[in-house]
């Protein structure tokens, strides 16, 4: 399997995928830094910090940001390496090789989580570290509340990424089923409003029973996704 | 007799549309099955149901002796294969696509790349992004990726499509030297009648779903025989020895040069054997028959009447 997860970023021109995440980590740096730092959160007339409810600590931002971008660029990536395999007639190239069909989709599926899992926790730290240096200098807009000495801040960090790029095989299988990939990335950028966003007060991004029923289902619409390899045509 | 590829009853539909039906194949190892059909008869429909990327609605497949089934995946290594249109990673240069190739099918021959390259005429765009390839180069590097790894049976569909007149020479001279030197058996699908002649020892005409006609191209030579048109200087003298030391009846002068001689089944080498031995000056000897195209069109209109 890891060799197969090797030849999939291989082929598939994964440079331009990092090349494309550190441009986001950047424009996220300078988002962030806007916010915190720069005064971009500051309501001009009033002189005071302008958030939505909830919104007063610097790591509901960085999360909510990264989580945003990843969940799309993870879909995006999935439509790349997958739904436009289909499309293309590479999978019928795929399918000729001496290797279980589940294994191949399995291994573009891990090809693409392993990237966005370590992309997303790279940039978080990346962009923790950023405001947690700053905030030596400059004072910060939000409250800084989290703790680079504390083991549960590396748990929150890395469990919250595992379970929003997973998300991401919903939107796999909604491109696949339909066949396209804007189909994929549409369904992506949907349950970004469903995950991330807020009405007045109301968001479920922190709502841990939302995300239990959220995981669950992408596990199961990724073994779904697995499984049509075997039975379906490839058309 | 035992088959390398054999069909029994495939059938496939889709929305209640049968693209192919009761479709029985028979492939001999170490022959060359030409494919024959008009578009859309149904050609590519089975070479996908034998490389298992459609499920048969019916009916089975026999490959190398076994079943196909939803997960034979093992048997793929034994075969190479070019479906409708070849297609690569074009960010990357023919001989990385091939480098590929060979990981993904476990096959580590050094040098073999090269000389799958070489046989293609493509050692001098090797380095080249496949992107920057013309039609006709990623033809041939679509037949040299199927060629590589040295398989048992090539499956081919349509592979002189994007091809000039060189390239297609030198596809069917490459096909002829793997069936002749390492064996392999070739089922090679067309519309194109005169590059299956040049090169099948068996057709299978396909025409609007159904396997017409299966036949070697021997049979079709000898049933489609009309005539045997001999040109000799002297026709009595000529006359009186097809008659008298072969003895036959079945023939008839055209004029005072040419007879044309209905025994067909005689050989031609027995006919100049004899004439030569009784110092009969002949000028030459053929046989005429129809053509395989006209074989074809005659099989695929019997449906249609």
């Amino acid at each position: 399997m890891g060799k197969l997860i090797i030849l999939e970023w291989k082929k598939n021109n994964t440079k331009k995928y990092i090349l494309s995440a550190f441009i986001m980590a950047a424009c996220l740096f300078l988002l962030i830094f806007g916010i915190n730092f720069w005064g971009m959160a500051v309501d001009p007339d009033t002189g005071m910090v302008d958030a939505p409810t909830g919104y007063n600590q610097i790591s509901v931002f960085i999360d909510v940001l990264t989580h945003m971008c990843y969940t799309c660029f993870c879909a995006t990536m999935l439509a790349g390496y997958i739904v436009s395999t289909y499309k293309n007639k590479r999978m019928s190239l795929m399918f000729s090789y001496p290797i279980s069909r589940k294994k191949i989709l399995s291994s573009q599926m891990l090809a693409v989580w392993i990237f966005n899992f370590f992309a997303t926790v790279l940039t978080k730290l990346f962009l923790y570290l950023a405001v947690q240096i700053q905030s030596q200098y400059q004072p910060s807009a939000f409250g800084l509340d989290f703790n680079f000495s504390s083991p549960a801040f590396y748990i929150q960090l890395t469990l919250s990424s595992a379970i929003i790029i997973s998300i991401s095989f919903v939107a796999l299988f909604i491109g696949l089923v339909m066949n396209s990939s804007k189909a994929t990335i549409l369904a992506s950028i949907l349950l970004v409003c469903l995950t991330q966003g807020n009405i007045g007060s109301f968001t479920l991004a922190n709502n841990l029973i939302f995300y239990a029923i959220l995981l669950i289902s992408s596990i199961f619409f990724a073994v779904l996704s697995v499984l049509r390899a075997d039975s379906q045509d490839l058309m | 007799m035992t088959y390398l590829l054999q069909t029994n009853h495939l059938t496939k539909t889709i929305k209640d549309k049968d693209l192919v039906s009761n479709i029985n194949l028979h492939v001999k190892r170490g022959e060359i099955y030409g494919f024959l059909g008009p578009n859309g008869a149904g050609k590519t429909t089975i070479m996908k149901m034998i490389m298992n990327f459609w499920k048969p609605t019916s009916g089975d497949i026999e490959l190398f002796g076994e079943i196909l089934t939803p997960s034979s995946y093992k048997v793929l290594k034994r075969i190479g294969s070019i479906i409708e249109f070849p297609t690569f990673f074009d960010h990357l240069s023919g001989k990385e696509n091939l480098k590929l190739h060979c990981e993904y099918m476990g096959y580590y021959q050094p040098g073999s790349i090269d000389e799958a390259l070489d046989m293609l005429s493509l050692t001098s765009a090797a380095d080249k992004t496949v992107k920057n390839y013309s039609l006709g180069m990623k033809q041939r590097l679509g037949i040299a990726r199927a060629i590589l790894c040295k398989p048992e049976f090539l499956i081919l569909d349509e592979p002189a499509n994007g091809l000039d007149p060189s390239g297609i020479k030198q596809t069917r001279d490459l096909f002829h030297m793997l069936n002749s030197k390492y064996h392999t058996t070739i089922l090679i699908s067309s519309h194109i009648l005169s590059e299956i002649e040049s090169i099948a020892d068996t057709v299978g005409i396909i025409s609007h779903g159904q396997l017409k006609k299966e036949i070697s191209m021997k049979e079709i030579s000898d049933i489609n025989t009309e005539y045997i048109e001999l040109s000799v200087e002297n026709t009595k003298k000529a006359a009186y020895i097809l008659s008298d030391r072969l003895a036959f009846t079945n023939f008839k002068i055209i004029d005072e040069h040419n007879i044309r001689i209905y025994e067909t089944k005689v050989p031609i080498q027995e006919i100049t054997k004899t004439l030569a031995t009784n110092d009969i000056t002949f000028y030459s000897i053929n046989k005429k028959s129809e053509s395989l195209e006209d074989f074809f069109l005659k099989t695929t209109m019997e449906g249609e009447k």
